[in-house]
C-alpha cells in the first residue's frame, strides 16, 4: 500500500502541476524490452565483425573448430530468440550471447536474468551451449583482445562519455524520525505535565 | 566569437531518416532519442521473489537510462529532458514513490538496497543538472529562457520541489538550497505557484481534522443529516484509519519542515495566508486528540501504537520547528540584520503573530519549551528602545498563563519506546 503523502494531495488538488495520465504506462516494461531489442539490432558490434575478428586473428588450422563453435552460438541464438525470427535478429541474438559470455565460464544467475530480460523464457541448454562455445573461442584470445573488440562497438554507440556529476559528493543521509523521550502512554496519568519537547 | 546560449543555437546534422544534412534549433523535439524510460516502483515490502525481480528489472532500466542521460552532451541532455515525456514521468514517479527513511521500512535484500541507493544518487544528479543553467563556459542557457523552460515544461513544480527537499535535504542541503534558489530566482512564477499551493496545504490540515471528526474552521454548522454516518473520532475509529491519519500527519509535517528548512525564503509566501496562526490552531486541535486516542487504545496492537506515538511526537516537534523557522525568517533574522529604521515592521509582525496564537495554550507551552518566548522578547527589547512594553508583557503573561497548572519539566532524553 502506498504511504499517504502531502505531495500526493498537492498533485491531485492543486493546479500547479501537470496532470499526467499514467494509464498507458502499465505496459512500459514490454515497450522498454522491445526498444532495447531494436537497439541491439542496430548495435555497433555485428556477427560479421565477430567472424571477421576471429578470421583475422587465428591461423587457418584453428578455423575448423572455431567455425563449429560459431555455428553452435548461432544455433543457440536461434533457439533462444525463436526460429520464426529472421537471420538478422538471430545474428543480433548471437552477438548478445557472445558479449554476455566472452569473459564467463558458466551461466550464472545474472546471465540467466539478462537473457530472460532480453528474450523472455528460453531453454537453459541453449544458454549453456552458447556459453561453452564462447568460452572455447575466447580461449584463443587474450582478455585485452576481447575487451578491445567489445569496447570498439560500445564507443561507436557513444557510451563512454563523461558522466555529469561524477565528482559531486553525494550524501545518502535522509530525514528519519527524531528521537523522542519517554512519554506517558501507560494511562497512569492523563495530565500533559510530563510531556516535553526537550529532545 | 562568443558562444551562443543553447536556446539560440542552430545545429546542422545528418537527418537519421533521410540521410541529408539539415539545420535545426539545438532544442528541437526531433533531436530527442527514443529511449522509453519506465516508471519507478518502490522496493516490495514482502520478500516475494517475483516482486523483487520486477523491482530489480525496472530499477536497472532506470539506472542505465539515467547513466546514459547524464553522459549526454549538454544539448542532447536538454532535448531529452524537455521533449521526452517518459523521462519526466519516470522522475516524477521516483519523487512520489521513493521510500522516505521515516516510512515504516523493512530490511531489503542487499542487491535491492544497493540498486535503490544507486538510483537515489542518479535521480539527484539528474535534477541537479536540470537546475543548472550554466554547465560550463561554452555550455549554457540564457537565464530568462532557462526559467521559461523549467516552468513551461513542468520540469519542476511545487510538489516536486517539496519531494526533493524531503528526499535529499538531510545530506545534501547546501547543494539543494542552491538548486532551489536558482529555480525561484530564474522563474518568479514559482512564487506565484507556491502562493496558490498554500491554501491546498491548509486544506490538507482541514481534511485531517475532518477525518478525526474535529470542527474545521469555516465548516458548515448545519446539523448532521440522519442518513449521514456518525463521525468517528480517533478514539473509536478502526486502528488502520488512525494509523493512516498519523502517517499522513507525519509525512505532511516532515515535508513542510524540510522545505522551509532548505528554502526559508518561502516563509513570506506562507505567512501571506496567516500560516503561523493556522499551524498553531491545527496543532492545538489535533495533537491532544491523537495523543488521547493512542493512550485510550492501550489494549490494542502494542507495537503499532508505540510506533504511532513515536510518529506523533516527531510530528509535534516538526510543527513547532516549522513555526520557529517562520518566526526566525519573518521577524528575528530581519531584526538582527536591519537598521533601526526598518525594525518596527518586523517587531510588529512578531507581536501580531504571538498575539494571534495566545489562545492555543498547548501549542504555546510546547513551543516555549523548545524555543523560550522570553528570549525572543528580550531580543526585541535590545533591538528597539521604543518597544511597546504593554504588548510584550501581554504576550509573556499569555505564555505564563498557558503553563498554569502544568509543571515545567525538562525531561531527560531517552531513546526507548514509550511503555505500554
Amino acid at each position: 500500500m502506498a504511504f499517504p503523502r502531502l505531495t500526493e494531495a498537492l498533485r491531485a488538488f492543486s493546479n500547479v502541476t501537470k496532470q499526467d495520465d499514467y494509464s498507458e504506462e502499465l505496459a512500459d516494461l514490454t515497450k522498454k524490452r522491445s526498444i532495447l531489442h531494436e537497439q541491439l539490432l542496430s548495435s555497433g558490434l555485428t556477427w560479421k565483425k565477430i567472424v571477421q575478428f576471429v578470421d583475422e586473428n587465428l591461423d587457418s588450422k584453428e578455423h575448423q573448430s572455431i567455425n563449429g563453435d560459431l555455428k553452435i552460438i548461432l544455433q543457440a541464438a536461434k533457439q533462444i530468440v525463436g526460429s520464426e525470427n529472421g537471420q538478422e535478429t538471430i545474428e543480433s541474438g548471437a552477438v548478445f550471447l557472445f558479449k554476455l559470455f566472452h569473459l564467463k565460464e558458466y551461466v550464472g544467475h545474472d546471465e540467466t536474468k539478462a537473457i530472460k530480460q532480453m528474450f523472455g523464457p528460453f531453454p537453459s541448454s541453449s544458454a549453456t551451449a552458447a556459453c561453452n562455445a564462447t568460452c572455447r573461442i575466447a580461449s584463443h584470445f587474450t582478455e585485452e583482445q576481447l575487451t578491445e573488440l567489445i569496447q570498439m562497438a560500445e564507443e561507436q554507440n557513444g557510451d563512454n562519455r563523461l558522466f555529469f556529476g561524477k565528482s559531486i559528493v553525494f550524501s545518502f543521509d535522509m530525514y528519519d524520525l527524531d528521537h523522542f523521550e519517554e512519554l506517558p502512554i501507560n494511562g497512569e496519568t492523563d495530565k500533559q505535565t510530563t510531556i516535553s519537547l526537550d529532545y | 566569437m562568443p558562444t551562443l546560449p543553447l536556446d539560440e543555437l542552430q545545429l546542422t546534422e545528418k537527418d537519421p531518416k533521410m540521410g541529408k544534412l539539415r539545420t535545426l534549433p539545438a532544442l528541437h523535439p526531433e533531436r530527442k532519442a527514443e529511449r522509453a524510460f519506465v516508471l519507478y516502483k518502490p522496493p516490495p515490502k514482502a520478500g516475494d521473489p517475483a516482486l523483487v525481480e520486477e523491482f530489480l528489472e525496472r530499477a536497472k532500466f532506470i539506472a542505465n537510462d539515467l547513466d546514459w542521460l547524464l553522459a549526454l552532451p549538454h544539448d542532447k541532455f536538454w532535448c531529452q529532458v524537455i521533449f521526452d515525456e517518459t523521462l519526466q514521468k519516470c522522475l516524477n514517479s521516483y519523487l512520489c514513490h521513493a521510500p522516505r527513511k521515516f516510512d515504516a521500512l523493512v530490511d531489503l535484500p542487499l542487491e535491492v538496497n544497493d540498486l535503490q541507493k544507486y538510483l537515489h544518487r542518479s535521480v539527484f544528479l539528474t535534477f541537479l543538472r536540470m537546475s543548472t543553467h550554466k554547465e560550463s563556459k561554452d555550455h549554457f542557457i540564457a537565464p530568462s529562457a532557462f526559467g521559461e523552460i523549467l516552468y513551461n515544461y513542468y520540469l519542476f513544480d511545487i510538489p516536486k520541489i517539496l519531494d526533493l527537499c524531503v528526499l535529499f535535504g538531510k545530506g545534501n542541503s547546501p547543494l539543494l538550497r542552491k538548486m532551489i534558489e536558482n529555480i525561484f530566482t530564474q522563474q518568479s512564477s514559482y512564487f506565484s505557484d507556491l502562493n496558490e499551493t498554500v491554501p491546498t496545504i491548509l486544506q490538507v490540515f482541514n481534511n485531517i481534522l475532518h477525518a478525526c471528526g474535529l470542527q474545521v474552521e469555516g465548516a458548515s454548522s448545519e446539523p448532521q443529516k440522519l442518513e449521514e454516518r456518525v463521525k468517528e473520532t480517533p478514539s473509536d475509529m478502526p486502528l488502520q484509519e488512525l494509523k493512516d491519519i498519523v502517517l499522513y500527519l507525519c509525512d505532511t509535517c516532515t515535508t513542510l519542515w524540510a522545505f522551509l528548512d532548505v528554502f526559508p525564503l518561502a516563509c513570506q509566501t506562507f505567512q501571506k495566508h496567516d500560516f503561523c496562526y493556522r499551524l498553531a490552531s491545527f496543532y492545538e486541535l489535533m495533537i491532544a486528540e491523537l495523543e488521547s486516542a493512542i493512550k485510550r487504545r492501550r489494549y490494542e496492537d502494542e507495537g503499532l501504537l508505540a510506533d504511532l506515538w513515536r510518529r506523533l511526537s516527531h510530528s509535534r516537534k516538526k510543527m513547532v520547528e516549522t513555526f520557529h523557522i517562520l518566526i526566525n525568517q519573518l521577524c528575528l533574522q530581519p531584526i538582527l540584520e536591519s537598521s533601526s529604521d526598518n525594525i518596527q515592521l518586523f517587531i510588529e509582525e512578531f507581536l501580531q503573530i504571538f498575539t494571534s496564537v495566545l489562545q492555543e495554550r498547548r501549542f504555546l507551552r510546547d513551543y516555549d519549551e523548545l524555543f523560550p518566548v522570553v528570549d525572543d522578547v528580550s531580543l526585541l527589547q535590545q533591538a528597539s528602545s521604543t518597544l511597546d512594553e504593554t504588548r510584550t508583557t501581554y504576550i509573556l503573561h499569555g505564555v505564563e498563563s498557558a503553563w498554569e497548572g502544568v509543571d515545567r519539566r525538562k525531561a531527560s532524553v531517552t531513546g526507548s519506546p514509550p511503555p505500554i
